[in-house]
């Protein structure tokens, strides 16, 4: 279950682009996700990202997340209908039940619970594409630039947690060997069993850090300025991405600050495209980031691209 | 003008009142290989520190006398000139590398410096490019096999481009394989690039014959500063042991000229004996095999290790043990030979009872591991992990003991004391055992095994990164215990001390058994698996795998004239 969440590589352009770019890229989704209730504006965005993770090639890795959102929107309809009562276009009207009384269930409540789903959706699938098209270190190496310390203690422990959870195999053998018997007894008695093992492996642990910080003295460490070493080359894809991102969340900004993506769905549902602009805004918005979805198709398609790109 | 030079030196680390090293005086001159060895706590790693610079700036500490790098006194060195000019490479790739990439790793000594972005990129991509890492680029660190690790190491520090190159034994956490190939790694560095490098190590085979000077610590003093052929001379008269078995067996022959690789010794050997004696080198392996069967010799005691059949495949699907059967007769000495990935370890874990067998099955002291329990198998049974760190977590010593004792519920009828006073360990009962040094700690964690008094004990590669002092000890020890009745399983890597202490070798290869038979029969038929006394001896005498065995032989030849080509020695 594990492996299958984790990154892969699968050479898809968001895999082969600046990370900043490709973060840029889906923080813009996740946050117009957030922004957004107008049903129109969120399918666009939702058309944008299922097409982004199809290019990906990482449906794969993003279907646990369809299924699992499913049930949420299904959860939400529910919940909706249950406590809302608010919804005036009746669809259902249930007999007299116990302790809940009579339910109604209304059109709103459904349209509602739908599109919330659909939201989640969006925002799950941002971090889903986000795990399998980022390298992990990768995102450190761009968060370095801003909180290098931070960063290296992040680097630092994520280098070293394959390394102790291995040690903790190790600790626990050895003391099974020894005679600890990890299944038995009451839940104090365990837990101390257990607390044994921590303390081994953190006191190795502190060990290690010593050497690790003599191993950063002798290279220099804290020697004076730092520089940065560039390790992802700029190239134009990065800019097209970075830009297709920038332009489409500012129009969201500017539709959402205009009203124009107001949408109202209690009492009663708000038109959807009473006037002009509601339908264009979600339009433009969306087909802003269609460049980025289009270059990551002709990625894998048109070969040739990817000397111009 | 030399490129380092130590004048009178003292030091002691902080809140020590015995002094890591004393006068020590030394230089070090431009393009020159030297080889320190000593003992664990001889202050050979305490050395390289200061000519690092990390002492006393990372170390604190007092230190008396002056260390000159480059013609001026190292304390008013810029510290970033200072890590620039002196690269030093450590003990545990582990514990030396920070960032999550191959790349940014490589990078981060160089950021450190403040380096510009082309310099950099320069300098990584000629460092990857010497040092074959460039399919590694990208690569998770973590990912890494240990050599490929102790490799990005040695790029990172290259790439600062250091004008001496200080490795703390560098291959110790290494299997042989890998160890070979980054000691060649250094070979080339100061034979093509001209580096100046002071490697200190405890594989002296590997690397005697490279040393330009062989320097030997003992108690915080440097006691010999020579060439290495000198050195082992010296070192023979003085009872030191830091030689390799071909150096060593010429020394004590006293030879005129001392030959350092196994080629050289055969030439020599060749020049000093009578022709008659040599017998066109046939090697053992190549011979036709004798139609004996090798469990004869075998000890037929009842077994206490019985595998039949055994299969064993990881959960993530890799096979690791294939069809095997081996039973290991009460009082047995068994040393598992093999390279990495052969299955050594997964067999030790059977044999512990760790792992239950997929298919066939294993039976210790006549139970069944499928059908005993763990807690019922390790009355019986000692395991001592290839980390003693993994064991010691108790205040004390003493503690570290009754732990086991009170986990079994055995009653302590002075047992502890007992075990203490055999490994000798009564003066440090009351001291922290992370106090200790490792080949300290290595006998604390084999005590709190031993406590229990098993029948059976099973150790995972207990040799390694420890020296040839250490070596000795843990073998004579094992020796012992063997003889009181205990009956050992040991995975190794080091054939020589197989050769040295074990009664009997098993090698393995791919999961299954290669070879298994008494020491002799199964190091003298391998031509790789064969310690280097052997591979001297190969077509003059079949029967020598220590130095002790050649230097007999030698003398038997000697005395009949040339009589004694492949006949036995006498045992």
């Amino acid at each position: 279950m594990l492996e299958t969440l984790c990154y892969e590589e699968k050479d898809a352009l968001l895999q082969n682009s600046h990370p900043a770019a490709v973060m840029l890229f889906l923080a813009v989704l996740f946050f117009q996700a957030l922004l957004f209730a107008h049903p129109l504006y969120l399918m666009g965005i939702f058309i944008i990202i299922i097409l982004a993770v199809v290019v990906s090639g990482a449906y794969e890795k993003c279907e646990p997340y369809l299924a699992m959102s499913l049930w949420v929107a299904v959860l939400l309809v529910i919940v909706n209908t249950l406590f809302v009562h608010t919804g005036q276009t009746v669809i259902w009207r249930s007999p007299v039940l116990p302790v809940l009384g009579r339910l109604d269930i209304s059109l709103e409540a459904i349209c509602y619970g739908a599109v919330m789903g659909v939201r989640f959706l969006i925002v799950l699938l941002a971090f889903a594409l986000y795990n399998a098209v980022v390298h992990p270190d990768k995102i450190m190496s761009v968060f370095s630039r801003f909180a290098f310390k931070s960063a290296l203690v992040l680097s630092l422990s994520t280098r070293m947690l394959p390394a102790v959870a291995r040690d903790l195999t190790n600790v626990m053998e050895v003391q099974q060997m020894r005679g600890v018997q990890f299944g038995t007894g009451n839940l104090r008695e365990r837990l101390r069993k257990y607390s044994w093992l921590l303390e081994v492996i953190l006191i190795s642990s502190l060990e290690g850090s010593l050497q690790i910080a003599e191993a950063m003295q002798a290279r220099a460490f804290g020697s004076g300025p730092r520089s940065r070493y560039q390790r992802f080359p700029v190239r134009p894809r990065d800019g097209i991405i970075g830009l297709a991102s920038i332009l489409s969340v500012t129009l969201a900004v500017y539709a959402k600050a205009r009203g124009f993506a107001d949408y109202v769905y209690y009492p009663q549902l708000g038109t959807l495209a009473g006037n002009f602009p509601a339908l264009v805004w979600p339009g433009l918005i969306a087909l802003a980031l269609l460049p980025v979805v289009l270059m990551g198709w002709g990625w894998r398609h048109c070969l040739s691209w990817r000397s111009k790109i | 003008m030399s490129l380092m030079e130590i004048q009178n030196l003292t030091y002691y680390y902080p809140d020590s009142p015995k002094p890591a090293m004393k006068n020590i005086d030394f230089t070090l001159d431009e393009g020159e290989f030297i080889l320190v060895a000593g003992s664990s706590g001889s202050g050979k790693s305490s050395l390289a520190r200061v000519l690092a610079g990390l002492i006393p700036d990372f170390y604190g500490g007092r230190l008396i006398g002056r260390v000159f790098f480059n013609g001026s006194e190292l304390r008013d060195a810029e510290r970033r000139l200072l890590c620039s000019s002196v690269g030093i490479v450590f003990q545990d790739p582990e514990k030396q590398l920070v960032m999550t990439s191959v790349e940014a790793e490589i990078a981060f000594g160089l950021e450190n410096l403040g380096l510009p972005q082309d310099e950099m990129f320069r300098r990584i991509s000629e460092v990857m490019s010497f040092l074959g890492l460039s399919p590694l680029q990208q690569e998770f660190t973590a990912n890494l096999s240990g050599g490929q690790k102790q490799k990005v190491a040695l790029a990172a520090v290259l790439a600062m481009q250091p004008r001496l190159l200080i490795l703390d034994e560098p291959t110790s956490q290494l299997d042989p394989m890998a160890a070979e190939e980054f000691l060649n790694l250094v070979e080339r560095l100061n034979k093509e690039l001209g580096y100046t490098v002071l490697l200190i190590e405890q594989r002296l085979e590997r690397c005697f014959h490279l040393a330009d000077r062989l320097l030997v610590m003992e108690r915080g003093e440097i006691v010999c500063d020579a060439p290495a052929a000198e050195a082992a001379r010296w070192q023979v008269a003085h009872a030191h042991g830091f030689i390799p078995p071909v150096a060593r067996l010429f020394a004590l022959l006293d030879c005129g000229a001392i030959p350092l690789t196994v080629k050289d010794g055969r030439r020599e050997l060749k020049r000093m004996l009578p022709a008659s004696t040599y017998s066109a080198a046939q090697p053992a392996a190549n011979k036709i095999p004798q139609r004996q069967a090798p469990r004869e010799k075998l000890s037929q005691n009842p077994a206490v290790l019985e595998a039949r059949d055994l299969w064993f495949t990881y959960p993530n699907g890799r096979e690791a043990l294939k069809g095997i059967n081996c039973s290991i007769g009460r009082g047995d000495f068994a040393v598992i030979l093999g390279e990495n990935a052969a299955g050594k370890t997964t067999f030790l874990k059977q044999a512990a009872g760790l792992l239950k067998p997929g298919r066939g099955s294993v039976a210790v002291v006549g139970k069944d591991t499928r059908a005993a329990s763990l807690p019922d198998l390790v009355r019986h049974i000692g395991y001592l992990s290839q980390n003693p760190n993994d064991y010691l977590f108790q205040d004390t010593v003493e503690e570290e003991l009754r732990f086991t004792l009170d986990n079994l519920g055995i009653y302590d009828h002075g047992v502890i004391e007992n075990v203490l006073t055999q490994l000798g360990l009564s003066a440090v009962r009351g001291v922290n055992p992370r106090d200790l040094s490792g080949g300290e700690r290595q006998r604390v964690a084999l005590a709190s095994v031993l406590v229990a008094n098993p029948e059976l004990l099973l150790l995972d590669e207990p040799t390694r990164g420890i020296d040839y002092l250490l070596k000795a000890e843990l073998g004579v020890l094992l020796q012992r215990l063997n003889r009181q009745g205990m009956t050992i399983v040991m995975v190794t890597h080091d054939v020589e001390f197989a050769a040295e202490y074990a009664s009997r070798v098993i090698l393995m290869f791919d999961g299954r058994i290669a070879s298994d038979g008494t020491a002799r029969q199964v190091l003298e038929n391998s031509l790789f698996y064969s310690p280097q006394a052997a591979r001297l001896f190969r077509g003059f005498a079949d029967d020598v795998l220590t130095v002790r065995d050649g230097i007999e032989v030698v003398g038997k030849i000697i005395r009949t004239g040339g009589e004694l080509v492949n006949a036995s020695k006498p045992k």
